[in-house]
């Protein structure tokens, strides 16, 4: 049965897409909106405001990969599908970043994990943040149109083992677990989400959104980076871009974008770095701070059956035991989920080479792998990170301070008693210097006593938020509740840099949610505008 | 003789002798065009340490793996955005002069020329290291082998792991 690939059926059908690694010379583009970035934000922008009649280009830049492409193999998807081949660090290297560079940006690459803001994430914005309308009762019927949209559904298949071991710690030990809700239809459980779909189950914006936008006419700009916001006087005028070369490297033809509005979606690190370099007004110097990453960290239980992890729905159980169990603001709390497994990300992500490492990486198939999601960015000691503009790109410090290492110290023990409640025969906490340890007892008296350091201890994150923080505020806030900035009267942000603290959630249906609201009140506002025949 | 070409000599020369080994020597394959660095011989000596256990009992076997990892670790370093392979090309550069040397295992011995004992002494000062640098060196090179081997299908069978095989 060959597998359908909507977007080379949909190329062929005459979608206006250009690929800036194929032009010749320098090119102007012009639309009523202006996109930049094609993930979880800008997908879900663009459906909306060409759905409302608005003439929308989308600039990406990252490159339009599609199911024909996706093999299955994290050689390919790696290079092809994320930021700098996923090999993304902090600027000291101590945290591994992973997030998406292609059309569809991140939920090309996602585990399909979908979670509603939560409710003590909502009122700590309104409450601190100067956030206005982003309530429960508010955001949810966006969450749920956007759930009928996106195919979002509760898993309802059997966890594969990896989830299922943590499902069965929860159970053994009383802790709060839940089913996961995910965005696939007809889904081959295969466990390969996070190389690109290959059968296009998956509902990222790749096959949901941005075809639908295209279809009503929309045109699509891959491997373009804009470079430069024009502006002037409190308006943008332009985008600067420059076409990049199949491999990614910036050629010397140049793009020029001009439209009435403008929409920033590059994502957590891209837009704040897009607007500091092209000096947009930041009198409070918030740009590219507070940058959140729910910086994570593992832990590998070898099982006597096989675990498989690589197989089957990557993510369908978490666990909030311990998310918010010393208030918003106490010390931080972390949520529990499994990550599938697969022999790049694994031995990169695990600890130490030769014969110690390949007894390790012998015991793939028995290996149960827990993660624990750092909440960041509520404590007063946890600020987050800060990016900073370099010559050639940008950096980012994400300093793991002591409050971070008391969490970590935490959640490694509650993982290696869930591991071993679920019946692990033994747990090895990844941070360097540990042993296995044999016994929930045993690994008690070892993680109270663990050393724990950056590089030393593995951290990774897949959840890259704020640095262009949402809220009324301007002290404390470069954009209002609805995504529009303060400063520049035709640019709105629409993708997680706007959370003013991490979610404590997997962060794709905030980011679709928000934007479902952020980008209908938009779509009206240009709508009236442009019937009144005013200048928008 | 052409500028790029001297530049090329000069670099094989210093690696040879940083390595301690004459350039046509090894068994293992060396680059098939002169495209650049690409640290063949470097990685040929950490190879076996950073492997152990992983690469395949029979000799054929090991040689045929190793020389499959080299040529994934280049298409791994061909992948990286250019601040990171400048920040490892500085470092490769490093192992393969003799001061480098000495500055990082504060030993001017090539290596080619120290045991497999030596070899792991060495990645275990740097991983245990107070200074960062050394520990961001020793993770550096970790990942980059560790990745580029376990990219390879050729190397999942140990595993016992294969992706799966879908109609299309």
């Amino acid at each position: 049965m060959a597998i359908i690939d909507p977007i080379v059926n949909g190329l062929n059908s005459g979608w206006q897409h250009i690929d800036a690694s194929q032009l010749q010379k320098n090119q102007q583009f012009e639309a009523d909106v202006i996109i930049v970035g094609t993930g979880a934000g800008g997908g879900v922008a663009a459906e909306i405001l060409t759905q409302a009649g608005l003439s929308v280009i989308m600039v990406e830049a990252g490159p339009l990969k599609s199911s024909s492409d996706f093999d299955m193999e994290e050689r390919v998807a790696y290079p092809n599908l994320y930021q700098q081949a996923a090999a993304m660090k902090t600027a000291d290297k101590g945290v591994s970043i992973f997030q998406g560079r292609a059309v569809g940006g991140s939920t090309t690459v996602n585990w399909t994990t979908s979670i509603r803001t939560p409710t003590e994430t909502l009122a700590f914005w309104e409450q601190n943040k100067s956030a206005v309308g982003l309530t429960r009762e508010s955001l949810d019927p966006w969450f749920e149109q956007m759930e009928q949209r996106l195919n979002i559904h509760q898993w309802n298949y059997e966890p594969n083992r990896n989830n299922a071991a943590l499902k069965q710690g929860c159970i053994n030990l009383g802790w709060d677990h839940t089913v996961i809700k995910r965005n696939v239809a007809g889904c081959w459980n295969t466990g390969y989400c996070g190389m690109g779909c290959p059968v296009n189950a998956k509902q990222s914006m790749l096959v949901t959104t941005i075809p639908a936008a295209l279809d009503k006419g929309a045109q699509l700009v891959s491997r373009a980076k804009v470079v430069k916001i024009e502006h002037h006087n409190g308006q943008v005028f332009a985008l600067k871009a420059q076409a990049l070369d199949v491999n990614l490297r910036p050629t010397a033809i140049e793009l020029l974008f001009k439209a009435k509005h403008y929409i920033l979606s590059a994502g957590a690190i891209h837009t704040p770095t897009l607007l500091m370099r092209s000096q947009v007004p930041d009198p409070h110097k918030l740009l590219g701070k507070r940058t959140f990453l729910h910086p994570t960290l593992f832990s590998g239980g070898v099982f006597a059956d096989a675990i498989n992890a690589h197989s089957g729905a990557p993510q369908s159980i978490y666990s909030d035991e311990f998310l918010w169990k010393n208030g918003a603001e106490g010390e931080l709390g972390y949520k529990l989920e499994v990550p599938p497994v697969h022999p790049v990300l694994i031995a990169s992500k695990t600890l130490g080479y030769g014969i110690s490492h390949a007894e390790l990486m012998s015991q793939f198939n028995q290996l149960q792998v827990t993660i624990a999601l750092v909440r960041d960015g509520y404590h007063p000691e946890s600020q987050g990170g800060e990016v900073h503009l370099t010559s050639t790109g940008f950096a980012l410090d994400y300093p793991l301070t002591d409050v971070f290492w008391r969490s970590a110290r935490r959640a490694f023990a509650s993982m290696a008693e869930l591991q071993f409640s679920a019946g692990a025969l033994k747990v090895l906490p990844i941070s360097d210097g540990m042993p296995y340890l044999s016994s929930w007892k045993a690994a008690k008296e070892s993680i109270a006593q663990m050393s724990l350091a950056p590089l030393r201890t593995v951290v990774a994150s897949a959840h890259v938020m704020g640095g262009c923080p949402l809220g009324e505020d301007k002290k404390l806030a470069m954009v209002d509740s609805y995504g529009q900035s303060h400063y520049l009267e035709n640019l709105s942000v629409m993708d997680g840099s706007i959370f003013p603290t991490s979610l404590g959630a997997n962060p794709q249906l905030s980011i679709y949610g928000i934007t479902a609201r952020n980008a209908t009140k938009l779509a009206e506002r240009l709508a009236e505008k442009l019937t009144a025949g005013d200048k928008v | 003789m052409k500028r790029r070409t001297f530049l090329l000599s000069a670099f094989a020369g210093t690696a040879a002798l940083a390595l301690g080994v004459n350039l046509y020597s090894p068994e293992l394959s060396l680059p098939d065009d002169s495209e650049g660095k690409d640290y063949r011989l470097l990685f040929s000596v950490l190879l076996p340490v950073m492997l152990d256990g992983a690469l395949p009992d029979v000799a054929t076997h090991k040689l045929v793996a190793q020389n499959r990892t080299l040529d994934a670790i280049k298409q791994s370093i061909a992948v990286l955005p250019s601040e990171q392979q400048i920040e490892l090309f500085e470092l490769l550069d490093m192992l393969e002069n003799r001061l480098g040397l000495l500055l990082l295992t504060s030993s001017m011995t090539p290596l080619l020329m120290r045991s497999p004992a030596e070899l792991t002494e060495m990645l275990e000062s740097w991983r245990h290291s107070y200074f960062s640098l050394l520990q961001t060196a020793y993770l550096g090179l970790r990942e980059l082998v560790m990745a580029s081997y376990y990219a390879c299908p050729e190397h999942w069978s140990r595993l016992h792991y294969a992706k799966p095989e879908l109609f299309k």
